[in-house]
């Protein structure tokens, strides 16, 4: 079985509670994913326009263990710990940061592939020791293909400047619109057009080139972007106090913002609103389209593996079980302290349990309406044992699942 | 029409600023009046607002460096504009350390007040956050409805209690009743009462002080001891207090028994006048 065990002081909690409270605005969902480099962090939103993953190396933890029973030779194999928690289940246990850092003098995270639990173990002052057993779902990680070092835009941004920026817009603002020249930058609010005009506030920021710790802007671009990720990347910036580098090209290819020091490496890839001329948007047709364009790509891409562009990728076939998928049973072992999270999945015994699109009915299909306003889509593919090598590029390649021929239902469109 | 103002003091701009945080607890949306000499912040007393008016004026070269209007035309020199309360509120509350801030009336697309704010940064250069708040022009035909009230003449002048005393006791009353009796007499005593079925509370203020009376009849003939009261929703005046941040530089209340009390404040260059009538 494949395991993993690692140590944090309570300052180290803090920052770890953090990512994960970051990857809660993106989404309900977390993957986690331990390799030998560290452990990862990663959320994608149901939109699929948004994806956040923290790795965390193995150097920032008091101690890390990844050991897993496959061999490095057998390629074929992935040995991922194909864990997926519950926000729900996750963020209550690392709600009261400051507290947590106060308090906790060492936390204990392990898992087993085999047992499907995650044990998180607080050992905090006086003696008292907190156990959460937390259930997961066996699930195969997704990251984004997205090659930041290919943009031709970047700027490097202390969070504080980014938070003065934030605080213009309400928090019912959905999106906002970040417009470079080489001259200066301008954040503002991005309205609708079926939205009342009249009776929402226009804000807009301009900052000069000299607040930037970096900037380089190739040519002039004006993207779009969700709001309230960008919040989220915010507050887990200011935890960990590093500057910001925002990648970015031209509207409708997606944004990276990331963090990176010695210790972990954070990345957030938004997707951007691409240009079209006439404009007729609303929330469901933004979900609706990304789905259509990304089958696009899918059949014209010319990097896409044999393997699968056959039939739809990965990434449409690993989503959320539903709930009428989940067993009845609870774990066997469970102690007093349990805090058991997301149900349990049936066993598959490793492989991933294969269930076709659902979230096709989350979303409404709207005959004939013109998605004009489009999300861009972003690649995704399968976090493979490759990731090693990966690990310096991680967004490089499209990996490819081992078990891609089990991929019989293909998502419909 | 035309409009543009500016203010580079930063105590200015913080008053500028506490002034609109209470306009906006007073008045969701409200009208705002610029004249060549003051701007006004007015609720008029329709059925919509329950029947309570407000009406606030600032002499405008007590806040700006720099003031120009131009109003509908030469004999009807003024601007009446509406606005929802919390937006230039919310604009303001971005320009703390700013360098400047000026104030326009814009069309873009469909009439704005422009707020544009030069922003102190630690680098040599200046951050500009500029923020276009949609308002309505009122046309010329309704100004009628939007004119200072008459002051009423008052049964009972009072100076008030420090207000956040007033407002934790009256906060408390909410609980238990809806309708509030605030009475006061010319012996400086001022009482607020709830009375249900099971319980009547009252809370005593007492040595407020009068100021003196206007009219010298009402004062020789009416016993000091009489209180003057009006039956009022809680509810409204506790919306009055929680706009009151800050302690008034003075604060007054005039009662006519059983039709109106009227508030009257100075918030340091700003007057309020706050009338709440009674229920019928």
């Amino acid at each position: 079985a494949d395991m993993l065990k690692c140590g944090m002081s309570g300052s180290q909690v803090k920052v770890f509670g953090k990512a994960v409270q970051a990857l809660s605005r993106i989404s309900d969902e977390l993957w986690l994913d331990p390799s030998e480099k560290g452990l990862a962090l990663r959320s994608v939103n149901s939109c699929r326009s948004a994806y956040g993953c923290v790795l965390f190396s193995s150097v920032f933890f008091q101690h890390y263990q990844w050991s897993t029973s496959v061999k490095m030779n057998d390629s074929d194999e992935i040995s991922n710990l194909n864990c997926k928690l519950g926000m729900k289940s996750i963020l209550p246990i690392f709600r009261c940061l400051n507290s947590l850092e106060r308090n906790v003098e060492k936390c204990k995270i392990f898992t087993r592939s085999d047992k499907c639990k995650v044990v998180i173990q607080f050992f905090c002052r006086h003696g008292i020791k907190r156990i959460h057993n937390v259930c997961f779902q066996e699930s195969q990680p997704l990251q984004v293909i997205f090659e930041k070092k290919m943009c031709t835009n970047m700027l490097v941004i202390q969070p504080r400047v980014l938070a003065e920026a934030i605080v213009l817009f309400t928090s019912s603002q959905e999106e906002v619109t970040l417009a470079v020249t080489p001259l200066n930058v301008c954040i503002k609010s991005s309205n609708e057009e079926s939205m009342d005009l009249t009776s929402s506030v226009y804000s807009e920021m301009f900052v000069g080139p000299e607040e930037f710790d970096f900037f380089q802007v190739g040519v002039d671009t004006e993207i779009t972007f969700c709001f309230k990720e960008l919040k989220g990347i915010l507050t887990f910036s200011e935890a960990t106090r590093a500057p910001i580098s925002i990648h970015f090209d031209l509207p409708g290819k997606p944004m990276a913002l990331s963090i990176d020091d010695m210790l972990l490496e954070a990345n957030f890839i938004l997707a951007t609103l691409a240009d079209e001329p006439s404009r007729a948007s609303s929330p469901q047709s933004l979900c609706l389209s990304q789905k259509r364009k990304r089958s696009n790509l899918i059949h014209s891409s010319s990097k896409a593996d044999k393997n699968v562009t056959s039939k739809a990728p990965e990434y449409i076939s690993r989503q959320a079980v539903p709930k009428s998928f989940y067993s009845n049973e609870t774990p066997s072992n469970i102690s007093a302290l349990d805090n058991c999270g997301s149900p349990l999945a049936k066993r598959t015994n490793g492989d991933i349990s294969e269930v076709p699109e659902s979230s096709v009915s989350d979303t409404e299909e709207m005959p004939g309406s013109p998605y004009l306003r489009k999300f861009s889509c972003m690649f995704f593919g399968a976090v493979s044992s490759d990731q090693r090598e990966h690990f310096n590029h991680p967004f490089d390649s499209l990996a490819t699942a081992s078990d891609s021929e089990e991929y019989g239902s293909s998502s419909t469109f | 029409m035309k409009f543009r103002a500016k203010i580079v003091d930063g105590a200015c701009l913080n008053h500028f600023t506490r002034v609109n945080n209470m306009i906006a607890k007073l008045a969701k949306t409200c009208t705002l009046r610029i004249s060549p000499d003051k701007l006004n912040f007015i609720l008029s007393d329709k059925v919509a607002n329950g029947g309570v008016s407000m009406w606030c004026e600032l002499e405008q070269e007590n806040f700006f460096s720099e003031f120009q209007m131009e109003g509908v035309s030469a004999q009807n020199n003024e601007i009446y504009l509406e606005l929802t309360s919390e937006n230039l509120s919310r604009a303001l509350k971005t320009a703390q350390n700013a360098r400047s801030l000026k104030i326009k009336l814009t069309n873009k697309h469909f009439p704005c007040l422009t707020v544009s704010i030069e922003l102190l940064s630690l680098s040599s250069s200046n951050r500009i956050v500029t923020h276009d708040i949609p308002v309505k022009v009122i046309p010329r035909k309704l100004w009628k409805d939007l004119q200072e009230p008459t002051v009423p003449e008052a049964d009972v002048s009072i100076y008030l209690p420090v207000l956040k005393t007033m407002k934790s006791v009256v906060e408390k009353m909410k609980n238990i009743s809806n309708h509030l009796i605030i009475e006061a007499n010319l012996n400086g005593e001022l009482n607020l009462k709830i009375e249900t079925e099971l319980v009547c509370i009252t809370t005593h203020f007492k040595d407020l002080g009068n100021p003196p009376l206007a009219s010298e009849n009402t004062s020789q003939d009416r016993n000091s001891e009489q209180m003057a009261e009006v039956q009022i929703d809680i509810r409204k005046l506790l919306q009055f207090l929680a706009g009151q941040q800050v302690n008034p530089t003075k604060a007054t209340c005039n009662i006519v028994s059983n039709k109106i009390v009227h508030f009257d404040l100075l918030h340091e260059d700003a007057s309020l006048q706050y009338f709440i009538p009674a229920l019928s």
